[in-house]
């Protein structure tokens, strides 16, 4: 009979549906980014052991569970940054209990009612607004409401070989770079270095990743003053303030003072390799880079400097500043024993924050920026002004995301000379305004 | 054409072919060797891959993580039951609609060919909300059941069976075989070499499957192979990371690597039948 063929599949297919355990621990679904690294830290449950993004938070789960075992955590760990899966997810009905979420992003979610608010869980958490850093506040801050438990923020960086500043005589008479303070000073100084190395004086990224030229447009488009963003419907790059800063960036490449041709990963390995002056990096690549710094054998052996992006145009001080978060997405499902147990989850990262800040990040409370142990870290001095002046893009701007890439697209194609400057500012703002109209 | 120009020919043949295969095996000969190097002296510089030391320590963080082996698992699960269904359910189809008489089989035939020209984007949102609705995500049920429409399959084995003369069937009916006789033990044996070719390509096709898995299963348990690897790359992994990705890479291909050494063969034919159709 027919049937009989049909009954093995059919009844494997049940039995491996069916598949399961019985557990009476509380599970929460905690659903991140920053890799996976179980066969170096699967067992490790104290985070000062653990080195890097990934070391650090899969030790701190670990560590979290040892300390709770009435909880148990399912750890989803996604392809960076995460989104379709979670969209994914909350389509499904589905969604995790905590999600890490850049601040960039969570207005969006928000925008569609797809979070839930936490401001009135902050006191079971041991904790007021106030606790957050400016920066960090506002970045889980939308329409007056906290929407997320920030853990850390972050900014883009100059990171700097200060071996090969000293062969170009760029630093001061304590052996501090020097920084250029405007762009005709920039172009000087990479004049200087080029000729006194043969070596770039500028490592970003040219090609493939977009985020990049994305955020160095956007932090000197800030440094002018004027808001990019006028209203949540509009963006303003085409102006002469953006025609200033994309014929800078076309003048430091087509003056060879950039490298060429270099996705992210090239990037960081020229770095490390010495071949340039300057790296457009992000706070995450501190330690990695002071480690090298102290390697006999690394060209940055004795010679690593960190300092946020200088000042090059006339407006007041400021630096672009992004973060990661903890959000709650909204399940229907989700019972009040897992909603307290999420909780917990989160209450033990923002006691906990100073492990993560080990990464490089910038610690989300004020109680760890203030204190002795978190600036005693190496180069935290020279860069801690950035938790006083980094403001994210404003959170009335609901698609980021896809903003940054279309950004990064038009000002890759215009300081690379694939486009002229006016035709990449003018589809710069005619994309950005579609997208941003079409929510 | 000359003696010596068939000579020629082949040795010049045998020369570009000889490089562009070469050409071929350099990237995955260069994805081999890195994953044989620490990551640490990757960030710093790939070059140190043609020099000493390498070590096996990407490998066995590899095995080191409990979860790759249920990826491995679950990938072999997905694909060896999608295999299965595809072959079962396309022998059933294209011998239905090679063989009987229906209202409307022709009709359904171009219905099912149109399959053939839908790509799997456009109704990727209507698949996801079915299987919400269904409360299915999330397993393998859910990994396997969308693949098991296979148009292509159909049409391959519909033709497979028009091929084959309607004598044999005839004999086998005369000498009192049922349909159902006739159909699993006399034709369904002719078709060896379609089954194979559609096993194989049905086979590659859901182990190297990544978007359905990634919209569909987000469990980490229920994640295949593909789609684990995805995941355990850090936010910048092809500077932090490279050598254990790179060893990924290699632990993902050995299965299909060991499938093709074994079923080289079936696998020449399959393509070469393929390209015949």
């Amino acid at each position: 009979m027919p049937l009989r063929y049909l009954a093995f599949p059919l009844a494997a297919l049940a039995a491996l549906s069916a598949c399961g355990e019985r557990d009476d621990r509380t599970e929460i679904t905690v659903q991140r980014f920053f890799g996976a690294c179980q066969a170096e830290y699967g067992d490790v449950i104290d985070p000062q052991e653990a080195e890097g993004e990934c070391g650090i938070i899969t030790a701190m789960i670990n560590q979290f569970e040892a300390e709770n075992p009435d909880i148990k955590v399912v750890e989803n760990t996604v392809f960076w940054p995460g989104y379709d899966q979670l969209t994914s997810q909350i389509a499904a009905n589905g969604p995790p209990d905590v999600v890490t979420m850049h601040s960039s992003a969570i207005p969006d979610y928000e925008a569609r009612d797809l979070l839930e608010p936490l401001g009135e869980d902050l006191p079971a958490l041991g904790l007021t607004a106030d606790d957050f850093t400016a920066a960090a506040r506002a970045g889980v801050t939308v329409d007056g409401e906290v929407m997320g438990i920030p853990i850390d923020v972050w900014a883009p960086l100059w990171h700097i070989n200060l071996n090969l500043f000293r062969e170009a005589g760029l630093v001061d008479s304590q052996g501090r770079p020097i920084m250029p303070r405007s762009t005709e000073e920039f172009l000087e100084h990479a004049d200087r270095f080029v000729e006194a190395t043969g070596k770039p004086y500028f490592i970003q990224v040219t090609t493939k990743d977009l985020a990049g030229p994305s955020r160095i447009f956007q932090v000197y488009m800030m440094q002018q003053g004027d808001p990019v963003f006028p209203d949540p419907r509009h963006a303003d790059f085409d102006n002469a303030r953006g025609r200033e800063v994309l014929k800078f960036m076309r003048d430091v490449y087509a003056g060879g003072y950039s490298v060429r041709d270099q996705d992210y990963a090239a990037n960081v390995s020229a770095f490390l390799r010495g071949m340039g002056g300057i790296l457009v990096d992000g706070t995450w690549m501190v330690g990695q880079f002071d480690a090298a710094a102290h390697d006999p054998d690394s060209p940055l052996y004795q010679g690593y400097a960190v300092r946020p992006v200088p000042m090059m145009f006339d407006g007041p001080p400021v630096s672009l500043v992004d973060g990661h978060n903890w959000v709650m997405p909204r399940d229907s499902s989700r019972t009040p024993e897992e909603r307290a147990a999420a909780l917990r989850f989160l209450r033990f990262f923002a006691e906990n924050d100073f492990q993560w800040a080990r990464t490089g990040h910038f610690p989300a409370y004020r109680r760890i920026i203030d204190s002795a142990q978190w600036q005693g870290l190496p180069h935290r001095d020279d860069i801690a002004i950035i938790t006083e002046i980094g403001q994210p893009l404003p959170n009335y701007v609901r698609r980021q995301a896809p903003i940054e890439l279309i950004v990064g697209e038009e000002v890759s194609a215009a300081f690379t000379g694939a486009k002229p400057i006016d035709a990449a500012l003018r589809d710069m703002e005619r994309r950005t305004n579609d997208v941003l109209q079409s929510f | 054409m000359s003696s010596a120009a068939v000579r020629r020919v082949p040795r010049a043949a045998v020369i570009g072919v000889t490089m562009a295969a070469g050409l071929m095996v350099l990237p995955m000969l260069w994805v081999l060797i890195l994953s044989l190097k620490d990551s640490s002296a990757l960030m710093a510089d790939t070059t140190t891959a043609f020099s000493p030391p390498w070590t096996l320590v990407n490998y066995a963080n590899i095995v080191g993580d409990g979860q790759v082996a249920v990826w491995l698992l679950n990938s072999t699960i997905v694909s060896l039951l999608m295999t299965g269904g595809v072959l079962f359910l396309s022998s059933l189809a294209g011998y239905g609609f090679a063989r009987l008489e229906f209202p409307g089989r022709n009709i359904l035939f171009i219905v099912v060919l149109f399959g053939l020209a839908i790509p799997e984007q456009a109704v990727i949102i209507g698949r996801h909300q079915l299987f919400a609705a269904a409360e299915m995500h999330n397993t393998y049920t859910a990994l396997v059941m969308p693949g098991l429409s296979a148009p292509f399959g159909v049409f391959l084995m519909t033709q497979y069976f028009r091929a084959i003369p309607r004598e044999i069937d005839e004999a086998a009916m005369l000498d009192g075989a049922s349909r159902f006789r006739v159909f699993w033990r006399v034709l369904l044996p002719l078709t060896v070499p379609a089954q194979a070719t559609l096993g194989i390509f049905t086979f590659f096709h859901a182990w190297n499957d990544y978007w359905w898995p990634l919209i569909s299963a987000t469990n980490r348990d229920m994640l295949t192979l593909t789609v684990g690897i995805a995941a355990s790359q850090q936010n910048f992994a092809q500077a932090e990371g490279l050598g254990f990705l790179m060893a990924q890479a290699v632990f993902a291909g050995l299965p299909v690597l060991i499938i093709y050494v074994i079923f080289q063969k079936y696998i020449v034919r399959a393509v070469a039948g393929a390209a015949g159709q």
